[in-house]
């Protein structure tokens, strides 16, 4: 992990400098993560793709202002934060709610089906909020110091959002999960 | 410890501290209801699992684009450890220079108390003088090459304008040519017409 962020801090430097190259190695080892992060936030794969390139685009533009090139992947998702809710909120702009992604994904499935439906659907029964807190905690692995630097927000609030999506997960797919794997 | 003390979500997602992490191992070994419920958290994550990542639909690149590559003052500006190093580099090689190579001395100076406070201000005043030296540089190559493009498209204009007025005036003398033997062929044919008379 220390070897790795040395790297990024590399292909950071290079990237200030205006090495284009430097900056689509650094793309290509975060695209696939902001991706899938976007893709459960908005539900749509087309859409997720879009809001990935401005993301992309967005940070280089702003690279100068990253002072720590070590709190990148914080600083890179608070970017992905901002573009995806701003998404969600231009796709339902009668509501001041951050809108949730209204049907499960769209497109082909793999297997096991059954699970990754239910899985789906209790995601989509969160709150947005719950649901990105969910998304940067268990499926990205930050840590909860690192998502609050992402959205801005206090420590507990982080937790208390994943506290709480972790329960009303637990109702749907605890037993779901015993059931599938019997 | 009761259960209600027991932050057993916190332990499961590996956000507590050493002493805490402990403590929670201990109680969970001890209390079925904590362990039942962290099997469950279990249960939940290994569900969540079964989503899988994607791989986006296409790659995500960039191709190098004149409007988004800084410019040379902000690389210039950018460089600032590098030309640092490299200035305090030349500024030690050149006091070393100086010491050894002085008139009249065969052999280095004895050891001396090495003043880094006053050197390290020294080589920051070097770096800092050079960096405005550049700077200015710069600054009256680019003035310089404006004011000779500017004087060279005068003086082009001046030609351009010159060539136009010669020929305005060549022409106008040819219109005056014309006209006066124009004027010169009726003067003659009405003479000729009152001779007759």
């Amino acid at each position: 992990m220390i070897f790795r962020e040395a790297e990024d801090s590399d292909l950071i430097q290079g990237a200030r400098r205006g090495k284009v190259e430097a900056y689509n190695v650094l793309v290509s080892r975060w695209e696939r993560r902001v991706y899938n992060y976007l893709l459960r936030l908005v539900g749509d794969r087309e859409d997720a793709l879009d809001l990935a390139q401005e993301v992309f685009l967005k940070a280089y533009q702003s690279l100068g202002k990253l002072h720590d090139a070590s709190r990148f992947a914080p600083w890179l998702f608070r970017i992905a934060h901002n573009e995806a809710f701003s998404h969600l909120r231009r796709r339902r702009p009668d509501t001041d709610a951050p809108a949730e992604p209204a049907q499960p994904l769209r497109g082909p499935r793999l297997l096991p089906v059954e699970l990754s439906l239910a899985v789906e659907s209790a995601l989509a029964r969160l709150t947005a909020e719950q649901r990105e807190a969910v998304l940067l905690k268990i499926f990205q692995g930050f840590k909860f110091e690192e998502i609050a630097e992402a959205l801005d927000c206090p420590v507990s609030t982080v937790k208390s959002r994943v506290y709480t999506a972790l329960d009303l997960l637990k109702e749907s797919l605890a037993p779901m999960d015993r059931r599938g794997v019997e | 410890m009761s259960c209600k003390r027991i932050d057993l979500k916190g332990y499961f997602l590996g956000e507590l501290a050493e002493a805490e992490r402990r403590e929670t191992e201990a109680h969970v070994r001890a209390c079925g209801e904590c362990r039942e419920e962290l099997e469950r958290l279990g249960a939940t994550r290994a569900a969540l699992a079964a989503l899988p990542e994607e791989e986006p639909p296409r790659k995500i690149a960039f191709v190098s684009d004149k409007i988004f590559e800084p410019r040379w003052w902000q690389r210039f500006w950018h460089s600032g450890p590098q030309l640092g190093f490299a200035s305090a580099a030349v500024l030690a090689v050149a006091i070393l220079a100086h010491a050894f190579l002085r008139p009249g001395s065969t052999a280095p100076p004895p050891a001396q108390a090495v003043d880094t406070a006053a050197i390290e201000a020294r080589i920051e005043g070097e770096v800092s003088r050079r960096l405005q030296a550049a700077v200015e540089k710069a600054a009256m190559e680019s003035e310089a090459r404006q004011s000779q493009r500017t004087a060279e498209l005068v003086q082009a204009l001046e030609r351009k304008f010159e060539q136009q007025r010669q020929a305005d005036l060549l022409a106008v003398e040819e219109n005056m040519d014309m006209l006066r033997k124009r004027w010169n062929v009726m003067y003659m044919a009405s003479s000729e017409l009152g001779g007759t008379q």
